[in-house]
């Protein structure tokens, strides 16, 4: 079957190219027709929706625009809607995930946006929401207020699903124009969230584009930047990289590179129940989108001196993603996947002839791999696709030294650990840069107004105009009432 | 004669074997397969992790194979490795950590190579001209690749054979030199070496505007890929260079596939269709699996390539590659190295951060 991606504003009767993706699932295919635009189309649609974004929505109040995006949510909360229903039938067809991870991740991901999350989401940013309606004023004199740029252009990346709202929503927040770019690994979401807002408010129709175009073009992503206030982009550093290239300097660029994340369990949360429930949440974690995500965990340091042992935790691990793999069977994997999987596995697998102590544990299918090592802890990635390490460690020290070196990369962890630890190891993890510290079992799900790498959703987006108290003052003597 | 020399005068034997039955390659793997397991240790503690000691394998394909990644990590020899007389290594990539292949001696390696060469690549000639694109056995001494072209000289290239390498690279006047010559004498040329270095040759030619045309009977003999070492080219531009700038028909451009990891090598019968099919001779055999479940794919369909090579006495007969191909009948095609799959979300990918760990961001 084929389904329309994608999203354009009114540009008369324009004939465009689209570009078709194939998505094999097992029952069938579908084929993704999107939009391919030519510069001169793309020129159109840009000139479009900086109009749109100047005199419709910046018309309206963020109270009101919270309210559509509140209704938009509802709607594909509610699992008898169409939108909901073509998102549980073809995401998984599309992405490869489970039908039930996807229905799962949806909804936990979808009800961070309703109405008092993003009201959260404002306030959280910007303490006072009206500065993005009007003039606030300020504690120490004169007024401020927050404008958000007339065109801010989103380069999605990656298959997790629905990933591309965190963006468009921020943008629509601060009434900015969109235009965003979707992922070929996920073309969807981004467009039907646009159509189920038009729905709602029509007068929207115009103030943002979902489009796809091959990346790379460097032509049609300089001459979009260059009419950019803000570039928002995803993916590997090295594409960011090449992305920046393109972006001139006065576009505010901001680029949200590959992570690496990952659990820590201290002693405390290991006695004989409690440290099931721990895995039984890590575990969850892993196998939430088959650990794609940059808040994913890739490996998992347990403290020493728990009544549960690091070595016991990791076959717990084991049993816990074995469970799962029955009820939420990870993704079908291509052959390169599978063929990378399988040989790091056999090269841990090797190890264990110098290190009698490790552990591999894994069933006949490869569904899934715990290794168990101590002789030589370190912190590199997993191969993703439901494979973790479990190491011990005795303090905090010792993670901190390993992880260190990387801070660029570092991003969420999932910590079982109490109080007194959360607070001690969460100021020093967060001084070698890691930005997010959860529970396990949340992993996956950041909460309304996270920042996300560190970053402000909506802050980095605005620009505040200020006027100066000496302004204020001085047109007091222009007044028609002034004596 | 100690275990080691009877089982050398097996595999030569059966090397020399012209007729052979299905149960023959069955039996003398499995000689091996019992050798190895008994001498080889690491190997040993390999196959008992996955229960198939030699009570459980009744059949070549139920030999475990070792990742080649695995060369890394141990010594997979039956004999000690510190007496070998050659030890072949990989490029190797990440962290500098080469594979090794250990040889007590070149004999069997040296006669399979022969053997095959002469079938593969030397036609019905018995000797030929030859320039060798790649450098030498003694600059470097634990190559394969260079020890396998040394021997082709020596076995096969007529006088006046030898390497056109100077330091910086391909020795163009030399080479150069060569080409007109067979061009003026008409006499077959091979030229012999690695991949990346026939781009740079094209290049250079193309920069030069020269072409030739080397005589009826002349090949080339290309190999190894280009690994980031030159400008990728589409394989079908490669051979279509080759063939225009050399006068060679895509026909008598051979590539062969080796591994440092193997004994024996594989060719194809030219290239002019790609991807072109890659046979050995019958005493090495490929399977093609599945990675995941490690099952044999049907026919025709893409899986991960499996070697079982009875060249390798000493360390183990089966290799299990990165390289992803499709079995056929008359052999396999080969489809390109698995490189580390690319992301599919936001996570980082093990080789992306290596790529960081190596060069910081600044």
């Amino acid at each position: 079957m084929r389904e329309i991606a994608g999203y354009l504003p009114d540009i008369g009767k324009e004939k465009f190219e689209t570009k078709i993706l194939t998505f094999q699932g097992k029952d069938g295919a579908i084929e993704a027709e999107i939009p391919l635009l030519n510069e001169k189309q793309m020129d159109m649609v840009i000139a479009k929706v900086k109009k749109a974004s100047n005199e419709t929505l910046k018309s309206f109040s963020s109270a009101e625009i919270v309210q559509i995006i509140d209704e938009a949510i509802e709607r594909l909360l509610d699992r008898r809607s169409p939108y909901r229903q073509k998102a549980e039938k073809l995401l998984p067809i599309v992405t490869g995930y489970n039908e039930e991870i996807v229905r799962l991740g949806l909804t936990s991901y979808l009800k961070t946006f309703r109405k008092h999350e993003l009201q959260r989401f404002l306030v959280e940013d910007l303490g006072n929401p009206l500065l993005l309606d009007d003039f606030q004023p300020r504690v120490t004199g004169g007024y401020s207020k927050a404008v958000g740029p007339e065109l801010i252009t989103h380069i999605w990346a990656g298959n997790v699903p629905a990933l591309p709202l965190w963006s468009l929503i921020s943008g629509l927040l601060v009434k900015a124009g969109n235009i965003g770019k979707v992922a070929s690994a996920e073309p969807f979401f981004a467009g039907w969230f646009a159509q189920v807002l038009v729905e709602i408010e029509p007068r929207l129709a115009d103030c943002f584009a979902v489009v796809w175009w091959k990346g790379g073009d460097e032509e049609r992503e300089f001459s979009l930047f260059s009419q950019s206030g803000v570039v928002v982009g995803y993916g590997g550093n090295q594409s960011l990289q090449f992305l920046q290239s393109r972006i001139p300097i006065t576009t505010r660029f901001l680029p949200f590179g590959h992570k690496i994340s990952f659990g820590i369990l201290s002693e405390s949360s290991l006695d004989s129940r409690k440290a099931w429930q721990s895995v039984h949440q890590a575990a969850l974690d892993v196998i939430r989108y088959d650990q794609q995500g940059c808040y994913s965990p890739h490996l998992f340091y347990v403290q020493r001196g728990g009544k549960v042992s690091p070595r016991e935790v990791a076959r717990m691990m084991a049993n816990e993603l074995e469970n799962y793999q029955k009820r939420f069977p990870r993704r079908p994997l291509s052959m390169e996947e599978s063929a990378s999987l399988s040989s790091w596995r056999q090269k841990e697998e090797m190890g264990i002839f110098d290190h009698p102590n490790k552990e591999v544990l894994g069933n006949s299918a490869n569904d899934w791999t715990v290794v168990y090592e101590e002789n030589n802890i370190h912190f590199t990635p997993s191969c993703l696709n439901r494979v973790v390490k479990v190491m011990p460690f005795e303090n905090i020290e010792e993670i901190l030294s390993l992880v260190a070196p990387h801070r660029h990369l570092l991003q969420t962890i999932g910590m079982a650990a109490n109080p007194k630890e959360l607070f001690d190891w969460a100021e020093s993890l967060g001084k070698v840069g890691v930005t997010r510290i959860t529970a396990l079992g949340k992993m996956t799900s950041p909460e309304a107004g996270w920042h996300h790498d560190g970053r402000f959703n909506l802050l980095d987006l605005v620009n505040m105009v200020d006027i100066e108290s000496a302004a204020e003052e001085s047109s007091e003597r222009f007044a028609p009432y002034v004596d | 004669m100690d275990q080691q020399q009877v089982i050398m005068e097996n595999v030569l034997q059966f090397m020399q074997k012209d007729h052979l039955e299905e149960e023959d390659f069955n039996e003398q793997a499995l000689r091996l397969y019992s050798y190895q397991y008994q001498f080889n240790l690491p190997y040993q503690a390999f196959c008992r992790q996955r229960g198939k000691t030699p009570r459980m394998v009744k059949a070549w394909r139920d030999i475990p194979a070792v990742p080649v990644n695995a060369f890394k990590e141990v010594a997979l020899s039956c004999t000690d490795p510190e007496k070998a007389e050659a030890v072949f290594m990989t490029s190797g990539t990440t962290k500098g950590i080469r594979g090794k292949h250990y040889h007590p001696n070149l004999h069997i390696y040296d006669r399979s190579m022969i053997l095959n060469f002469k079938q593969r690549f030397m036609g019905n000639i018995e000797k030929v001209r030859m320039g060798v694109l790649f450098p030498t056995e003694k600059e470097m001494p634990n190559s394969s690749l260079a020890h396998y072209l040394a021997l082709a000289v020596k076995e096969f290239g007529k006088e006046g054979s030898g390497y056109l390498m100077n330091e910086s690279g391909v020795d163009m006047d030399r080479l150069l030199d060569e080409l007109n010559r067979a061009e003026e004498t008409g006499e077959p040329y091979a030229l012999i070496g690695a991949s990346y270095s026939f781009v740079h040759v094209l290049e250079e030619l193309e920069r030069r505007g020269k072409t030739f045309s080397l005589p009826k009977g002349s090949r080339i003999l290309d190999t190894g890929g280009f690994k980031n070492q030159s400008k990728e080219l589409e394989l079908n531009d490669f051979y279509d260079l080759l063939s225009s700038s050399l006068g060679v028909s895509r026909t008598e451009c051979i590539n062969m596939y080796g591994m440092t990891e193997l004994s024996t090598q594989f060719y194809d019968d030219g290239n002019e269709s790609i991807p072109a099919v890659k046979s050995g001779p019958h005493w090495i055999r490929t399977r093609v699996i599945h990675p995941l479940t490690g099952e044999e794919m049907p026919k025709g369909e893409r899986g991960v390539l499996v070697h079982c090579d009875l060249g390798n006495f000493n360390s183990v007969t089966t290799i299990l590659t990165e390289d992803i191909g499709i079995e056929l009948e008359s052999g396999f095609l080969l489809l390109g190295r698995v490189q580390g799959a690319e992301a599919k979300g936001c996570s980082i990918t093990l080789a992306e951060f290596l790529k960081a760990a190596k060069e910081p961001l600044k």
